[in-house]
């Protein structure tokens, strides 16, 4: 299998089950509605095998180039099957529990997220710990038999939804900063652990606190070894750079796209048409080059976090387009087309901010790419 | 160009605009047997000497040629008019044999001939006119570096055929996108090593956040607009190429503002090469449609059309 034909059989393969993957609800969804069409195109589409093509044999996939896997998401969100922003968490999760699970415990577990039927959600951030991620201080200690888990999570997406989590926690001293971090893999239905959902300034429970009250975690649901829990996150922090952010720029085009397809005449000013579809253009070109450097074998490391300022960049020059061609939708008409660029207008906000937040993705670039030093 | 070959060739081109501008540097090209490589691989040709000669800050009569390759007219000539300040469109006049109005690069009057694009009809087609013919303005302006010429007259035209201009175009902007990268990575890599040395407040003020955010800022546009003219190759399209080079033009002057505030009292002054550069892209950018002329043509392009322009697929 090469890319053009994967391409040419998956698009027919689409256009042929064009009914059976298309939204029950079409116009704006409730998130219930998003995550459970979501499982069903990714069930749809791996059980015809489309969505095992890009991942590795071991796990149940069918081997082959990562961008299969890109073209699959492109695809998906061209054709509005699937938001990009829930569909990422298989692009995130995925290649860090291949790398750092035990390889039993990832061929268990990896088909069952790539069919959808199960949901994972990664526990990062805490109440105190945002940028600094390593400061974090969810505890957890040996107990025998296995680790207990106590502590607390927040901005953890689609956790409600989620049957495991890969979660960062301290097993080290508190002053032992990224030295002292262990990740582990944890069952969601574990005794202990409470989920709030919390709800977004653009409509959606997207994400929620997570609250760990000696939850038990057994040794062999380590990712890594003790201790190594820094390198796990930094391996898989990239992830959220790259392929993500390619089926990301999909969503964009189309939604641009539709943008010039409906606002009325003289509601758009040129000169800022023309300069979003060039930013549209560049991170798309940009996303491109990273995932062949993927696909061709290359570490991602610090480069995609000038992927991220694309993106976000991009992300919000189009919206704010949007909210400038179609103000009537975005700001006060309530039909379900009006409701929908609301909140994608509104969800573009957090462009900037989640995935590293804008202020992070820059230290990055001056401290690793620039070779500027640590700041003050 | 196989990989081996394409870091000789670079190697080879970075040692003579870093040593040679004007017509040493032309002199260097053609023992370089650069031309040579434009047939054979136009993109490694043009890509790396324009990055290099705009890193170098050098002049050099390149952009003549690759004009003249892209028109695909057996022509004896080496010198050709570009298009006037802010323009992409041919620099004669819609009635052959009329006014020519445009610009040329230094050295432009020691050639005898050069090749003038007017457009007829639909379409455009290519004459040479003596030079002497022509009244030529050195212009000095805000870089006289550069050596720019302000070409006008109604010279003669002896016509050589049909030309397709929208290949010349686009590979002229592609080649001053890479002029204007190469600039932009220079100016960075002058504030970079100024951040690193300088020291205020007992530290170097590459510590500062404010500091690093503007290099940051400077470097994410530079690698915009290198992403978009490397995309720009690939699709080969006329629109993708005005892109790139509209985003070089505007990522040139976003590094130019951030690296010329981390500078700051040293980078203001003629003791100091950051003022060239600042100057240079100011002029490059203007070369074959600004960022601000082509982008308002791109966006008016959309708004009738209302259609993007297709994807670059993976």
């Amino acid at each position: 299998m090469d890319l053009d034909q994967f391409r040419v059989e998956l698009d027919a393969w689409l256009d042929e089950h064009a009914q059976e993957l298309a939204h029950e609800h079409p116009g704006l969804a409730t998130f219930d509605e998003q995550m459970a069409h979501l499982s069903l195109v990714k069930r749809l589409a791996y059980d015809a095998g489309w969505m095992r093509w890009g991942w590795p044999e071991r796990v149940g996939g069918l081997g082959g180039s990562t961008l299969f896997r890109a073209y699959l998401g492109e695809a998906l969100t061209s054709r509005d099957l699937v938001e990009p922003g829930i569909y990422s968490m298989t692009e995130v999760l995925v290649p860090t529990v291949i790398d750092y699970a035990a390889p039993a415990l990832a061929a268990t577990m990896v088909p069952r997220q790539l069919r959808g039927d199960e949901t994972w959600c990664q526990g990062f951030s805490e109440p105190g710990t945002g940028s600094n991620l390593a400061s974090l201080s969810c505890r957890a200690t040996r107990a025998g038999d296995g680790w207990r888990v106590t502590g607390q999570k927040v901005w953890t997406s689609l956790a409600q939804y989620a049957q495991r989590c890969v979660l960062l926690t301290r097993t080290g001293t508190p002053e032992s900063a990224h030295r002292g971090i262990t990740a582990l893999f944890v069952d969601m239905d574990a005794p202990g652990i409470t989920v709030r959902p919390i709800q977004t300034m653009h409509g959606a429970p997207e994400f929620c606190e997570v609250f760990f009250d000696d939850v038990p975690v057994p040794f062999d649901r380590t990712l890594g070894e003790e201790g190594q829990g820094w390198s796990v996150a930094m391996d898989l922090l990239p992830f959220e750079r790259s392929t993500a952010l390619w089926h990301r720029a999909a969503y964009l085009h189309r939604r641009l796209e539709r943008l010039l397809e409906t606002a009325p005449a003289e509601s758009l000013d040129p000169a800022r048409v023309g300069e979003v579809t060039q930013l549209l253009y560049a991170f798309r070109a940009r996303s491109r080059a990273t995932q062949h450097r993927l696909a061709g074998g290359g570490r991602l490391g610090p480069e995609t976090s000038i992927d991220k300022v694309l993106l976000a960049s991009a992300e919000q020059a189009v919206f704010d387009l949007v909210e400038e061609g179609l103000t009537a939708e975005v700001t006060i008409n309530d039909d379900p087309a009006s409701e929908r660029w609301r909140s994608e207008f509104l969800y573009s906000r957090a462009a900037t901010i989640y995935g590293g937040s804008a202020e992070i993705q820059r230290n990055i670039i001056a401290r690793r790419l620039l070779g500027l030093g640590t700041d003050r | 160009m196989d990989v081996d070959d394409l870091v000789l060739f670079e190697r080879s081109l970075a040692h003579a605009t870093g040593s040679h501008t004007g017509p040493a540097l032309d002199a260097a090209l053609d023992d370089l047997g650069w031309d040579e490589a434009l047939p054979d691989d136009r993109r490694a040709a043009v890509s790396t000497l324009f990055e290099l000669q705009g890193a170098a800050c050098a002049t050099s009569s390149a952009l003549d040629r690759v004009m003249i390759h892209a028109l695909g007219v057996s022509a004896e000539a080496r010198a050709a008019v570009l298009p006037r300040l802010g323009r992409w469109g041919p620099p004669g006049a819609a009635d052959r044999g009329g006014a020519v109005h445009g610009l040329a690069t230094a050295g432009f009057s020691d050639h005898d001939v050069a090749v003038v694009v007017a457009p007829a009809g639909e379409k455009a087609v290519a004459a040479t006119v003596a030079t002497a013919d022509l009244t030529l303005r050195p212009v000095h302006g805000i870089d006289p570096w550069l050596g720019l010429v302000e070409v006008t007259g109604a010279p003669k035209h002896t016509e050589i055929g049909p030309a397709d201009w929208q290949a010349v175009a686009m590979v002229a902007q592609l080649a001053l996108g890479h002029e204007l990268v190469g600039a932009s990575r220079t100016m960075l890599e002058l504030a970079r090593k100024h951040a690193l040395e300088r020291v205020q407040f007992g530290q170097p003020i590459s510590s500062f956040q404010a500091v690093r955010h503007r290099l940051a800022d400077a470097l994410v546009a530079i690698e915009t607009a290198a992403a978009a003219l490397d995309a720009a190759w690939l699709d080969g399209s006329a629109q993708s190429a005005a892109m790139g080079k509209a985003l070089a033009g505007r990522g040139a002057r976003i590094a130019a503002r951030h690296c010329q505030q981390v500078l700051a009292g040293i980078g203001f002054t003629t003791e100091h090469d950051l003022h060239r550069f600042v100057r240079r892209i100011l002029v490059l950018d203007e070369l074959f449609g600004s960022a601000r002329s082509l982008t308002r043509d791109l966006g008016e392009c959309l708004l009738v059309s209302r259609r993007l322009p297709p994807l670059l697929p993976l």
